[in-house]
Parts: structure tokens; C-alpha cells; sequence
């Protein structure tokens, strides 16, 4: 897995992870997302676009973040996650309660 | 999860003798001809313990011992030496490379079996110290990370003693429950309640996150769980019940997956309901297979989830499948994990056993038992994956209403 992180207009960042994220990687994932906020980024879009999988430890770590975002008065949305991943949002609901969109331009605008 | 102990001896006599004498002691045994072979076996896939010939041609048993001791998946997995009689100094030398008993040839199987069990029950923790390790850190002393692994290693006995070994017997039904932990504690875990003379609940479930934490949290799902199913009238309010006690008491990252639900072995229904756990699969001879779709939020993360249930009808010879994660996210035989970067569009059913391989396997043993449908979930397993061993808990309940 590797990921970078752009912050772009609005203050808005973007988190992109490119390739499956599992075990310890969730480690690093979780801290990519929590960093933005501890740098008063409340606003994140995490980028699933190049995510083919991921597992437990991964959705741990969104909910966390989500949660963290979420009490600090930020959001935290996703952007394009790929047939495994949303089946895993679906199965655990974690699709009601966070934002999923299919476009950069989308997810953009939910911060408006 | 038996305890796997690797065989090595030249001689192919010897070798099936042992094999013969320990399998049916509850142990998996594997076997090896020679010291190349040995050192291969134990590092694709690290053995509780070798029972190690000293005389073998090419690589003897002292030069083995000092190849595993020299690299870290290997140098904690305690060796016994076989030695022929009479051979004092290789005993000697044997005890100062880092084996940890010896048994002089010829020998009395009844020997070798508790010289196995007394090794194995002095070493049992040290398999925790690797993993302690990649998962605390090099920080840690030696000795502190010993200490650690004892505790794990009581609390996963602890923990043993509160999953109920065999499923109960029901009038008209047939279940059959099967449990492999990884090195660590128990994640996965699973109950059966008796409510009624005709009722029984049942419960599989996942705690997420890791150790410790994760071990306590499903102390404390399955104790909530124990006390409210004879308050609660629904699966669905005993969900929200046990959601709220966890989301207001733990942290974030500490969460669960599972599915309640009660069996009623007079109307011959199961109502249940799913909080984020991977969705059962129901099978009937006229229909087909069915997935049991009904779900809820993931328990614990969030104090405003709500539940519905479900409910399902068992026809006779009908088979209900539940399992957890550690089953359908079983990684393919290949080596898949490298510079996935490149290879993000390809299609990742290749890659992990997955919910549709699971039913294609039930739906061909339908006609099994529930306990030799686990048998043969498991060796799907085993042949799309390479092994026999898991790196993630894998739990499976199968229930069967008798033709």
C-alpha cells in the first residue's frame, strides 16, 4: 500500500491510496488520515479509487478517523471505493453513515 | 487449533511410527527425510515443535538446530534431538546448540509422547514472542516480552474455557462448530443458549482489533449477551443492547461483527439478527442457496445504530452456514502481496477465498453432515491456499434440519 495526501482548494485534502489495505498497513493508513486532522485539515476526501481490497483492521481504522472527524466538527467522505470494498461498507453499514461518492467533483462539493 | 509438530528422520519406518503415535494424541504431524528438507518445512510454515534426528546424511540434526537458530520465524520452535544410544557427546552438544530435550533411540513411544507434551507445555508462550514483537515493537526487553506472552498465553486458556466445545444436541437438528485461532487470542468467538426446551440461541461473532483488548471485549459481548437473551424478547433489541454497552464503554477502534439469532427446533425457524457480520449462507434442496441478507450496523462503533431482524425457514435437509471473515479472506496460494501498486484493476477474486467459492463448496456437500461440511470447508481452504495453518481466526457454525 502507499498513499499520498494533496491539499488542495478549500482547504479540502485528498488522501490517495493506491493497493490493498491489510494488517499492519491499516496502521499506517489510520495515521495518514488522523495526521490531517492533528493539522487542522478537518475536511478529508480518502480516495479508494486504486483500492482493490480491504480487511478489518482497515474498516477499524475508518471508523475511527470517521469518528474522530466527526467530534471535532470535520468530515471525512470516500471517493470511489471498487466492488470488494463497498460490499465490505454494505455488509457492516458502514455505508450509512459515511459519505460515498463517485467523483472527485462530488466529493468536493460535500464540503460546500 | 492442534499443535503441529515436525517430524525429521532419515529412516521412513521411523518417521510413519511417530506420525502413527501422535496424531491420535491430537497433535498434526508433518514430516520430513532429511535436514534440508526440515529447514524448508519449518520456515514456510513454523511448527509447535521438531522432533529432530541427530544422525542423517548430509545435514546432520546439530547443524539443522544451528540453521534454525539463526533465523527469527525459526529460533524460538523448541527442538527434541533423537539420539542413538551411546551417544553422549552429541546429547552434550545437542543441549548446548539450543535443543531442548533429547530421546535416545531406541525408545518407548509412551516416552516420546510425554517428552513432547512436557516441552511443549514449558514453551507454549515463547510462540507468542514473535508476533509481540512485530506488533510492539523492538522496544521491548527479552524478558518483558516473556512475561507478556505468559499472560497471553492464560488468557487464550481463559478464553478457551468460554467457547463451548461441542454444539448441542436438538431434537430434528444437527449442528457442528469448528474454531481456528491464530498464534494470538481468540478473535472470533461463538455460543449456543439454551432458551427454551424447543429454543436455542446462537451466536457467532469477530471482535476487530488486536490482543488483549479485543480478548476482553468479547468477555464482555458474550457475558452481555448470556444475561440479556432471557430478558430481550427479539435478536434485533439484544443487538441494540450489547451496541450500546460497548459503543459507550470502549474505544472507537474496538469493535465487533457477529450474528444472534434463535433457533426453533417446533416451528423449525430461525430469526435472527446481523450486526456488519459477513451474511450466512441458507440452503434448500428446491431453492437453492440463498444469502441471508438481513444486516446491521458493525456493533459497537456507533451508539445510533438500530437492527432489524430477519427470519428463515428450515425445511427438512436444509443447511444454514455461518462463518467469520478468517474464512473468506483466506489469501490464494500464490504470493500476491508483492507491488500489488501495479496490479490494483485485477480481479480480486483470484486472490481471496471469498463468499461465492464458499457456497460453490456447499453447495456440492449438501448432502454431508454438518461436521464433515466443516471438514470439507477446510480443505477448500486448505487447496486454495497452500496450507493448513491461518494467519486470521477462522470460525464456521453449520446448522441442518435432519431429512
Amino acid at each position: 500500500m502507499n498513499f499520498e495526501t494533496t491539499i488542495g482548494e478549500e482547504n479540502i485534502s485528498i488522501l490517495h491510496v493506491v493497493g490493498k489495505i491489510l494488517g499492519n498497513a491499516s496502521d499506517a493508513f489510520r495515521k495518514a488520515m488522523e495526521l490531517q486532522l492533528q493539522t487542522g485539515h478537518d475536511k478529508l476526501v480518502v480516495d479508494l479509487t486504486e483500492v482493490p481490497l480491504i480487511d478489518s483492521s482497515a474498516l477499524g481504522a475508518i471508523v475511527t478517523s470517521l469518528k474522530g472527524y466527526q467530534r471535532s466538527g470535520g468530515k471525512l467522505v470516500l471517493l470511489k471505493p471498487q466492488k470488494a470494498v463497498q460490499e465490505v461498507l454494505e455488509v457492516t453499514q458502514l455505508a450509512t453513515v459515511i459519505e460515498i461518492y463517485d467523483t472527485e467533483e462530488a466529493a468536493r462539493d460535500a464540503f460546500m | 487449533m492442534p499443535e503441529t509438530i515436525l517430524v525429521v528422520d532419515d529412516d521412513l519406518d521411523i518417521l510413519e511410527l511417530l506420525k502413527m503415535n501422535l496424531e491420535p494424541e491430537g497433535y498434526t504431524v508433518r514430516t520430513a527425510s532429511d535436514g534440508d528438507g526440515a529447514v524448508q518445512s519449518a520456515c514456510t510454515e513454523p511448527p509447535d515443535l521438531i522432533l529432530l534426528d541427530v544422525m542423517m546424511p548430509h545435514k546432520n540434526g546439530l547443524q539443522v538446530i544451528e540453521e534454525l537458530k539463526n533465523i527469527d520465524e525459526t529460533k524460538n520452535i523448541p527442538v527434541i534431538l533423537v539420539t542413538a544410544r551411546g551417544q553422549t557427546d552429541d546429547k552434550v552438544l545437542g543441549l548446548e546448540t539450543g535443543a531442548d530435550d533429547y530421546i535416545t533411540k531406541p525408545f518407548d513411544l509412551r516416552e516420546v509422547t510425554a517428552r513432547v507434551e512436557a516441552v511443549l507445555g514449558r514453551t507454549r508462550p515463547i510462540k507468542y514472542i514473535n508476533p509481540l514483537k512485530r506488533a510492539m515493537g523492538e522496544g521491548f526487553s527479552e524478558a518483558g516480552l516473556q512475561q507478556l506472552a505468559g499472560h497471553l498465553e492464560a488468557a487464550a486458556a481463559i478464553q478457551k474455557k468460554l467457547l463451548p466445545d461441542q454444539a448441542p444436541s436438538l431434537d430434528g437438528f444437527d449442528i457442528a462448530n469448528l474454531i481456528q485461532s491464530s498464534t494470538s487470542v481468540s478473535g472470533d468467538f461463538y455460543d449456543f443458549i439454551p432458551l427454551r426446551e424447543t429454543q436455542i440461541g446462537i451466536v457467532l461473532g469477530d471482535v476487530k482489533g488486536n490482543g488483549i483488548p479485543a480478548a476482553l471485549l468479547m468477555v464482555m459481548i458474550r457475558t452481555a449477551l448470556r444475561l440479556l437473551c432471557h430478558d430481550e424478547p427479539t435478536p434485533a433489541a439484544i443487538l441494540k443492547r450489547i451496541n450500546d454497552l460497548v459503543a459507550r464503554d470502549t474505544e472507537a477502534d474496538l469493535f465487533a461483527t457477529m450474528i444472534y439469532g434463535i433457533l426453533d427446533t417446533e416451528a423449525n425457524t430461525f430469526t435472527y439478527a446481523n450486526g456488519g457480520h459477513c451474511y450466512p449462507f441458507h440452503y434448500n434442496s428446491r431453492t437453492g442457496i440463498d444469502v441471508l441478507k438481513t444486516g446491521g450496523m458493525l456493533i459497537g462503533a456507533f451508539e445510533e445504530a438500530t437492527f432489524t431482524y430477519g427470519a428463515c425457514h428450515f425445511d427438512p435437509g436444509d443447511i444454514i452456514v455461518f462463518y467469520t471473515d478468517g474464512i473468506t479472506e483466506t489469501e490464494a496460494a500464490e504470493d500476491t502481496t508483492s507491488d500489488t501498486s501495479t496490479h490494483w484493476e485485477q480481479d480480486t477474486s483470484a486472490l481471496f477465498y471469498g463468499g461465492e467459492r464458499l457456497a460453490n463448496c456447499l453447495s456440492e456437500n449438501t448432502a454431508l453432515a454438518p461436521s464433515a461440511l466443516c471438514e470439507a470447508i477446510l480443505t477448500d481452504l486448505a487447496q486454495f491456499s497452500g496450507s493448513t495453518q491461518t494467519n486470521d481466526d477462522r470460525a464456521l457454525i453449520v446448522i441442518k434440519r435432519d431429512i
